[in-house]
């Protein structure tokens, strides 16, 4: 085998020590993508689902049912007391259920700050006109808050938040087989079911590969480049993890043909419906039909 | 008897202008281990896969117990048979490992093969038990170890009771002491008559576990095809075909210049 000639630049050390001067920022790219990952880590996990109480001792087909009765009997009523009956009916199964009020906050805030945001132009009257709760005038313009505006507004924020807190709850307290299990059970088509799965395994898979080729480019990043370097190289990262995804997906399903699936997807049954289930399906479809009436 | 389970005559795996196999032939016997060496890219990967009926060859023709393989073939009702008896562990995990927990994962393949719910808890409990991993059968699959989930894979292989094995690079990213693990458990699994296909860069593996080896050299087609000692023992072969590779280095004032392989000697100097 030929021998290896090392260039002679590379044989030179550097003697002279680093000095330490002003500190950087830390990049966006990598902040970004250390966030988005955190985030999904957060919502995604079930926190709560290995402790026992009153919601992880439910059927998933049952708790999946009963959160979905009433999440939609939160979208369809008009009255604020609903949603805080709602609310109410939430904090009691968070409590019997070893749930942390701090980790489904966490969850709820920042879709609770983005409706806020959104919601915020309603309590105008250029928006709702109606009767002002107080305003303010400069040079002639004035603006004033309505109390039509408040309502609503404040109205859009709260069932956006019990809506939010009910699915976190749901997640917190179900595990991630049983979530698809119950799905499964719950007759969503299976298709659908394993794609949905696909997206939750694979996700973090991803996402691990977009934070090391950042990591990798910042490790041989010694000053900080143009833009439109940097968008460039972004561009080109998005596209290898969307190829890289692409032959996952393929590697996946020849491990499961490989495995004897054939289009179909057969799992072990989950248990049967108890007296606690029907219970709770009883209590969430009584709420629903509440909901219509109010 | 002993039984021919696959035999491949002029095989041949093209993709666009480009070629991953060319001429593959040879068979394999029920109960035989056979190793396949071949440098990065030389097409061992595509060659279990197609012995695996995942992709099928561009040309030749393959047979599993006699029966044509190919997209036809594995349409029907021979599906089945064909893959309980055979078990494919992919190289990298993550990829084979798809279900929400240790338990599902395990549980995948029987269910699949539609076998009676009592049998395929009896098995994966049995499996993980064996394989000293019970304690994770709640866990997704994602947060174990690289050795953890080569485990899962593996179990999630033998949970249908597969007559071949065929392994993919099985002790890449593994530590040492799983790849002890993973050796005794395929010399287990070969005791018992198993067929083990194995394509690997790991010699000393081949050479403590295989009874044959065939080396697929750089042109993809078959370079070697003897008894395993044999071939692991031919330096200039495997040198060829860029499995081991010669380097120097010192002791002392004495300069070696000798070849990194199984067989391989101190007694090269230059």
């Amino acid at each position: 085998m030929a021998e290896v000639r090392l260039p002679d630049w590379l044989k030179e050390s550097r003697g002279e020590p680093c000095l330490i001067g002003k500190g950087g920022s830390h990049g966006f790219l990598d902040k970004t993508l250390a966030n988005i990952s955190a985030f999904m880590r957060e919502t995604l996990s079930s926190g709560a689902a290995e402790r026992p109480g009153a919601l992880q001792g439910l059927s998933p087909k049952a708790r999946i049912a009963g959160f979905l009765l009433l999440i939609i009997a939160c979208s369809i009523t008009g009255r604020a007391f609903m949603l805080i009956g709602a609310l109410v009916i939430m904090a009691v199964a968070m409590l019997m259920s070893n749930v942390s009020a701090a980790s489904l906050a966490k969850r709820v805030a920042p879709s609770l700050f983005f409706t806020s945001v959104i919601a915020f132009p309603v309590f105008f009257d250029f928006i709702t006109p109606g009767a002002s709760v107080f305003g303010v005038s400069v040079s002639g313009y004035s603006i004033s808050v309505t109390k039509e505006g408040a309502a609503i507004a404040l109205f859009l924020v709260l069932r956006v938040g019990v809506m939010v807190a009910l699915a976190s709850l749901l997640l917190l307290t179900t595990r991630q087989a049983d979530f698809f299990k119950g799905l499964k059970e719950l007759k969503v088509p299976h298709l659908f079911v394993t794609a949905l799965y696909m997206t939750f395994r694979y996700v973090f898979v991803l996402l691990k590969t977009a934070e090391d080729a950042v990591l990798a480019r910042k490790s041989r990043t010694i000053a900080t480049g143009r833009l439109s370097e940097a968008q460039r190289w972004t561009a080109s990262r998005i596209a290898l993890i969307l190829k890289k995804s692409m032959s996952y997906a393929e590697e996946v399903n020849m491990a499961m043909i490989s495995r004897g699936f054939d289009g179909r997807l057969r799992t072990l049954k989950a248990p049967g419906m108890e007296g606690r289930d029907y219970l709770w399906l009883f209590l969430t479809l009584f709420f629903l039909f509440l909901s219509f009436g109010f | 008897m002993v039984q021919e389970v696959f035999r491949l005559s002029g095989i041949g795996y093209s993709y666009g202008e480009g070629y991953a196999l060319k001429g593959i032939s040879f068979s394999a016997m029920q109960g035989e281990s056979l190793g396949i060496l071949g440098a990065n890219g030389s097409g061992k990967s595509t060659l279990l896969k197609i012995m695996n009926g995942l992709v099928f060859p561009t040309s030749g023709e393959m047979r599993f117990l006699g029966e044509v393989l190919n997209e036809v073939s594995l349409k029907g009702p021979f599906q089945r048979c064909f893959r309980e008896r055979i078990g494919f562990v992919f190289p990298e995990p993550d990829v084979q490992l798809f279900s929400p927990t240790v338990f599902d994962e395990v549980a995948f393949g029987p269910l699949q093969l539609e076998l009676p719910e009592d049998e395929v808890r009896r098995r994966v409990g049995a499996l993980l038990d064996m394989l000293g991993i019970s304690a994770l059968k709640e866990r997704p699959p994602y947060t174990l170890s690289s050795g953890e989930k080569k485990k899962v894979a593996i179990a999630a292989v033998l949970s249908t009771n597969p007559d071949v094995l065929l392994l993919d690079e099985p002790t890449n990213g593994l530590d040492p002491r799983t790849q002890v693990w993973l050796f005794e458990l395929l010399q287990g699994l070969k005791d018992l008559k198993k067929t083990i296909v194995m394509a690997t860069h790991d010699l000393s593996l081949v050479g403590d576990l295989s009874d044959r080896v065939i080396v697929i050299g750089e042109d993809h087609g078959i370079a070697a095809d003897g008894k395993a000692d044999k071939v692991l023992r031919d330096k200039d072969l495997l040198l060829k075909a860029n499995i081991i590779h010669e380097h120097t280095h010192r002791h002392g004032d004495i300069i070696h210049m000798h070849s990194h392989g199984p067989f391989s000697t101190h007694d090269e100097h230059e």
